[in-house]
């Protein structure tokens, strides 16, 4: 993938606004997300073998890879969906616990989402979100406070997770087409 | 130039706790996945997003502060999380497209 020799000095490259679409199969209610560069995404109910996907939601993103200016090795961040900020609404949830440890609240906790269902599609390795972890902190000034980046398989019940999502909802949301 | 000496030259409302960062620069956009692509640690990042999320994207990229501007009212559950993640919260009821031209002539660029 890239060479652990380089001391990386990795920028964002080949970004590509776009949107996170959300669908559900209302036969099956499986839910499914995708990122989409289209600039109009398809919004009709479509078949996709068994499935009868509607669009749910839609939010705007922006895709993006990550170059080290030195070595000029390119890593694909196309699994990564979103990045959720904790915001300790759950005392026993695991990332709540690693925020927590740092008691001078000098460690902020990021959570890195992949692309729905989650364990059918490829989520980003250990190692990616490292080097995502490594691009922000390189980026920040402050001295007082650094960011680690987690994956969201460390949270135990997603359905009642609500920290800070990056993304823009509502700004130029698609929506699908009313029913007659 | 810091936090604070942009606060007074510019009467801003003060709505949280400040952090009197140095600015390095602005930057004016209402899309969070755009900051977070675009926007460098230490700028001025100019905004009418009054959501929670604002707090999410200012403290990724280390925002010196986040102006709200227009007039737009910030909800106490933002304020809540910015003052608990030390991210500096403003707001004038300037235009933005007025607030950038102030902040040009007092030097930040």
């Amino acid at each position: 993938m890239h060479t652990n020799q380089c001391d990386h000095q990795w920028e964002m490259v080949n970004a590509q606004p776009g949107f996170i679409i959300t669908e559900i199969c209302h036969k099956c209610n499986l839910v499914t997300t995708h990122f989409s560069k289209e600039e109009n995404p398809p919004l009709e109910e479509y078949r996709d073998g068994e499935h009868f996907w509607n669009v749910m939601a839609s939010a705007q993103s922006v895709s993006f890879d990550l170059q080290c200016k030195l070595c000029k090795s390119l890593i694909s961040f196309e699994e990564l969906s979103s990045l959720m900020l904790c915001t300790g609404c759950k005392t026993d949830c695991k990332v709540f616990k690693l925020l927590k440890r740092s008691s001078d609240h000098s460690v902020w906790v990021y959570v890195a989402f992949g692309f729905k269902p989650y364990k059918d599609k490829m989520q980003l390795s250990k190692e990616k979100l490292k080097i995502l972890e490594d691009y922000f902190n390189m980026k920040r000034r402050s001295t007082k406070s650094s960011i680690k980046i987690v994956s969201f398989e460390m949270i135990d019940d997603l359905d009642s997770c609500s920290g800070g999502f990056i993304m823009d909802e509502f700004l130029l949301s698609l929506e699908a087409p009313k029913q007659k | 130039m810091k936090v604070k000496d942009i606060v007074e030259s510019l009467s801003l409302n003060v709505l949280t706790d400040i952090d009197d960062k140095d600015v390095t620069g602005v930057y004016i956009s209402d899309m969070l996945s755009d900051v977070m692509n675009k926007a460098q640690a230490g700028n001025l990042w100019v905004t009418i997003q009054t959501h929670k999320n604002i707090v999410a994207a200012a403290n990724l990229i280390d925002i010196s502060a986040v102006i709200v501007s227009q007039g737009y009212e910030v909800p106490d559950e933002t304020i809540e999380l910015a003052n608990r993640y030390k991210v500096v919260i403003l707001s004038t009821d300037d235009s933005t497209f007025t607030l950038g031209g102030r902040l040009h002539q007092i030097g930040i660029k």
